[in-house]
């Protein structure tokens, strides 16, 4: 799905537009045009027995927002102090993502993605959509699709 | 499928479920002017339309429906139980035609119809007419009477002419009304009442038109999810400004406003029952035909509102108890009349509201539930044990009739009898957070009560804590609470090998703990570290006490619901904001319940203990809530008490020289025979405890000093006499005085004139 998108991309214009998201020292990325909002420092109400991967509830417009933690998701030992929250949009429907903090929107090539390396273990794979070359460093794109917690959810219970 | 094939399905759905209600009232009042006019309209139109965008095949029925329901309108014809069921073929015809365009978008199938329209014309044959002509004359001459008794005379011709058209010509040709009846000059007289019929009731279905409005549910959805947001952003805004003096008026003008439009939406998705009752009279008769049981059907309240997600989820519900009714319920005519019973049964249906719950009642008097079938069978099918069979009470044997797969019938029939649908009933309505009862005797007849919550979207919870979190008890389950104080938890959480147990009036309850329920790995601390309190929780007859570390306010919470990741969790039901903006997840009793493993319990039950030590005694004796003011003991009735208030007494405030309490913008009168505040009137600081009653329609308060205890009272008899004392009771073996609650003047009246609190020793005569 991500290929069909940069393929159609490309055709109107070779750049994409992608926002940047820190993880302790590592870059990940996303398409701006899944992302609905960015929140600031929020706190999410953890929610007792919940799979290890959500992050929490949120209050967002009206609705509770179901929240995936990228740091848990990741296996990342927790990390103290607030989180920005992405507002995602995929086909189940809106969910948060929580992150150490949101970086810049970058304007890349499409030209410098790469899909996932073969030698990538399979859950990374699971999450994983290529990365793009950077000057200092590669981007792991991130699939808003694959990080949806209903998806997650029916992977963890297999 | 385009717009207009959408509007004109619909349409003429609405139109055939009009058709139906008036077809099942015709049976009852055959020379109805106004229901054939009715019923007309519906086959009208739909043949109009069809005409237009080309269904062939429904416009030929539709066409043939028409011609009958002509010839009954214009008074050639009377309306008879035959003609009645054919119409409701007529009715199913049009109905599965109308299916098929919806679920093949556009086309009407290949069917073909026409032995129903041969049965259409046969209907209305002469031969038919000629059997049907006594019915007819008479018909026909208080229709007309009615409108102008000089025409009788005149009408009482036809008959006679009309049976003497020549059969085989009318059923070859297609049937014209106006030719088969010769006589020229009666037919404008019967005609002109139906006319002018006619001409009232149109402008009528032309304004209800004009001033209602279809609205697509999803948008109702969206308008209350975002006035529950309101309502959540008015909490924060009325408790940000609580100290701008500013803004009081403004923030008081969009408290009301909020509370206004939160109504207004609500009241948009209510639809009154009698859109699910409305199918009742045509089941019941097709039942009642199909079983040869003669039944009369009664319904009260069919305008009684409930929100439409909940309509839709008891109308299976409800089908099933009709039929179980019907079929298991109200015996065959002769059966009932060697019983001594009137040989047509009755089926009486009911719906009120109450308080914020709807009530719908299904009650038939027919032969009734035997409790030793259930007993037997129960223990057959191996649901209970002999031994615990045998202790149970009937009203829990009742219970076991909402089991998967039990039933007591002899011989599964096509109507029911297979064992599902009690199950089916009971988990329906306890999806949208209702309760079933059951009530049965034995040669009288059953009584099925559903209870169901005015609207979903809403509901009343407690909050309370746990693992530092808040989370939302619904209060629907909750039936009392405990405070287990530091000190005293190890005497009162007594332990049996691993199984958390509190002695509650004298009997053991299973607890569970939340901390250690949600924590499962945790170290959580022991219950002697700091105060616990112990919900008692009632959850489809599971009864158990979830211990939690903390209480806070009972709330008005908008339920959301939560994404499916977390509703596999299983214990939560949704979440919800709280009024200071923190979130907090719903708690399912009955998950939870489940979850430790309680199960239904014939000893958690609080009848039935009370009835083993007195068993000469039926009814199960009152409980009271026993009360202290000024040193004096009074009791309470328990099923009067709504909930139990502790403020301080500077907040009680006068009218006149009555006491009152503004509760939430409701004045509640507050009766102080005790001398409780009058006593505590130095100290405006000093905690008073204000019980809240139901007394009729009204809530009066009682201030007392402390709430003792609640007990099951004894009644006393005067000596020599055989009839109970009123207002004393005996509670811990004390003779205590019962406020008598009616005795506390509404507000408006000046004079106080109470009298309830008798020292105990005068109660005592």
């Amino acid at each position: 799905m991500k290929g069909e998108r940069t393929n159609r991309k490309k055709k109107a214009a070779a750049l994409v537009e992608i926002c940047s998201v820190r993880l302790d020292q590592a870059l990940y990325g996303i398409p701006i045009t899944h992302i609905l909002e960015i929140v600031g420092s929020v706190r999410p109400q953890p929610v007792p027995l919940a799979p290890a991967f959500v992050g929490g509830l949120i209050h967002y417009r009206g609705d509770v927002l179901t929240t995936v933690s990228l740091r848990q998701l990741l296996g990342l030992p927790p990390r103290q102090g607030s989180q920005d929250l992405l507002v995602l949009e995929s086909s189940g429907g809106f969910f948060g993502l929580l992150v150490d903090a949101v970086g810049e929107v970058l304007t890349l090539c499409s030209d410098g993605h790469e899909p996932n390396p073969s030698t990538l273990d399979e859950r990374s794979r699971a999450l994983f959509a290529g990365a793009y070359k950077l000057e200092n460093g590669l981007l792991v794109m991130l699939d808003p699709e694959r990080l949806d917690p209903m998806r997650l959810g029916a992977a963890h219970a297999a | 499928m385009d717009e207009l094939t959408r509007e004109f399905l619909i349409e003429s759905q609405e139109g055939l479920d009009r058709m139906e209600r008036c077809l099942t009232d015709l049976e009852e009042r055959p020379q109805d002017a106004e229901l054939l006019a009715e019923i007309f309209r519906a086959v009208h139109t739909i043949k109009g339309t069809t005409g237009f965008l080309g269904f062939k095949r429904l416009e030929k029925l539709a066409h043939a429906g028409e011609n009958l329901l002509g010839q009954l309108r214009e008074g050639k014809l009377a309306a008879d139980g035959t003609i009645i069921t054919g119409l409701l073929q007529l009715l199913d015809g049009l109905r599965s035609i109308l299916k098929t365009i919806d679920e093949t978008e556009g086309s009407e199938g290949d069917g073909q119809d026409i032995e129903l329209i041969a049965h259409m014309e046969e209907l209305q044959s002469p031969e038919r007419a000629a059997a049907d002509q006594p019915a007819f004359a008479g018909a026909a001459a208080q229709s007309i009477s009615a409108a102008s008794p000089t025409a009788v005379a005149d009408v009482a011709p036809p008959p006679p002419q009309a049976l003497a058209a020549p059969v085989p010509e009318a059923a070859a040709l297609p049937p014209q009304p106006a030719e088969v009846v010769p006589a020229p000059e009666p037919v404008p007289v019967p005609q002109s009442p139906v006319k002018a019929e006619a001409a009232v009731t149109k402008p009528r279905g032309v304004s209800a038109a004009e001033s209602t409005l279809r609205v697509d549910v999803t948008l109702l959805n969206r308008m209350m999810n975002l006035v529950g947001e309101l309502v959540l952003t008015r909490n924060q805004v009325l408790q940000a400004t609580a100290s701008h003096p500013d803004m009081t008026l403004l923030s008081r003008r969009l408290d009301m406003v909020t509370a206004d439009l939160r109504e207004s939406v609500m009241k948009a998705r209510m639809q009154p029952v009698s859109n699910i009752f409305s199918k009742i009279p045509r089941m019941v008769r097709d039942l009642s035909q199909s079983l040869g049981h003669r039944v009369r059907l009664e319904m009260e309240g069919q305008d009684t509102e409930l929100d439409k997600s909940l309509l839709e989820a008891i109308k299976d519900p409800l089908t099933h108890i009709v039929r179980n009714s019907m079929d298991h319920g109200i015996e065959t005519p002769a059966v009932r009349e060697a019983a001594g019973k009137d040989p047509e049964g009755t089926l009486k249906m009911r719906a009120a509201q109450e308080g914020s719950h709807v009530i719908i009642e299904v009650s038939d008097d027919g032969a009734g539930i035997s409790v030793e079938k259930i007993r037997n069978k129960a223990i057959e099918r191996g649901l209970i044990t002999a031994a615990r069979a045998a202790t149970e009470s009937e009203r829990e044997l009742l219970q076991l009739i909402f089991v998967p797969g039990f039933s007591t019938a002899a011989a599964v029939t096509n109507v029911s009898g297979r064992g599902v649908g009690m199950d089916v009933v009971r988990t329906n309505v306890e999806r949208i957070g209702g309760k079933v009862e059951i009530d049965s005797h034995v040669g009288q007849g059953t009584m099925l009560r559903l209870r169901i919550p005015l609207t979903l979207a809403i509901i009343p919870a407690l909050i309370v804590r746990s693992v530092n979190q808040s989370f939302a008890l619904p209060q629907g389950a909750l039936s009392e609470l405990v405070h287990v104080p530091p000190a005293q938890a190890d005497k009162l959480i007594e332990w049996l090998e691993g199984a958390p147990l509190y002695r509650l009036r004298g009997k053991l309850l299973p607890l569970v703990f939340l901390d250690r329920m949600l924590m499962p790995g945790a170290e959580t601390k022991a219950a002697g570290e700091r105060d616990r309190f112990i919900a008692v929780l009632d959850a489809d007859g599971r009864r158990y006490g979830l211990v939690v570390d903390g209480l806070a306010d009972p709330e008005e919470i908008v339920v959301k619901p939560l994404s499916a990741a977390l509703k596999d969790i299983g214990i939560f039901s949704g979440a919800t904001v709280l009024g200071n903006a923190d979130l907090a997840l719903i708690l399912d009793p009955g998950a939870i319940a489940i979850r430790a493993r309680v199960s239904m319990s014939a000893e958690e039950t609080p009848e039935a203990g009370t009835a083993g030590e007195e068993n000469s005694e039926t009814a199960p004796a009152l409980e009271y809530l026993l009360v202290e003011a000024a040193g004096r003991r009074a009791a309470v009735p328990l099923a009067d008490v709504l909930r139990i208030e502790q403020i301080p007494v500077s907040r009680i405030e006068y009218v006149g020289s009555r006491p009152v309490l503004n509760f939430d913008g409701q004045l509640l009168p507050v009766e102080d025979a005790g001398g409780v505040l009058a006593a505590a009137e130095e100290n405006p600081a000093a905690q008073i405890v204000v019980v809240v009653c139901r007394e009729g329609n009204r809530h009066v308060g009682i201030a007392v000093s402390h709430v003792l205890d609640v007990a099951a009272g004894g009644d006393l008899f005067e000596a020599g006499a055989s009839q109970r004392t009123g207002g004393v009771t005996l509670l811990d073996n004390r003779v205590t005085g019962v406020i008598g609650l009616g005795s506390v003047p509404p507000l408006p009246d000046e004079d106080v004139a109470p009298g309830a609190w008798e020292p105990i020793e005068e109660a005592v005569r």
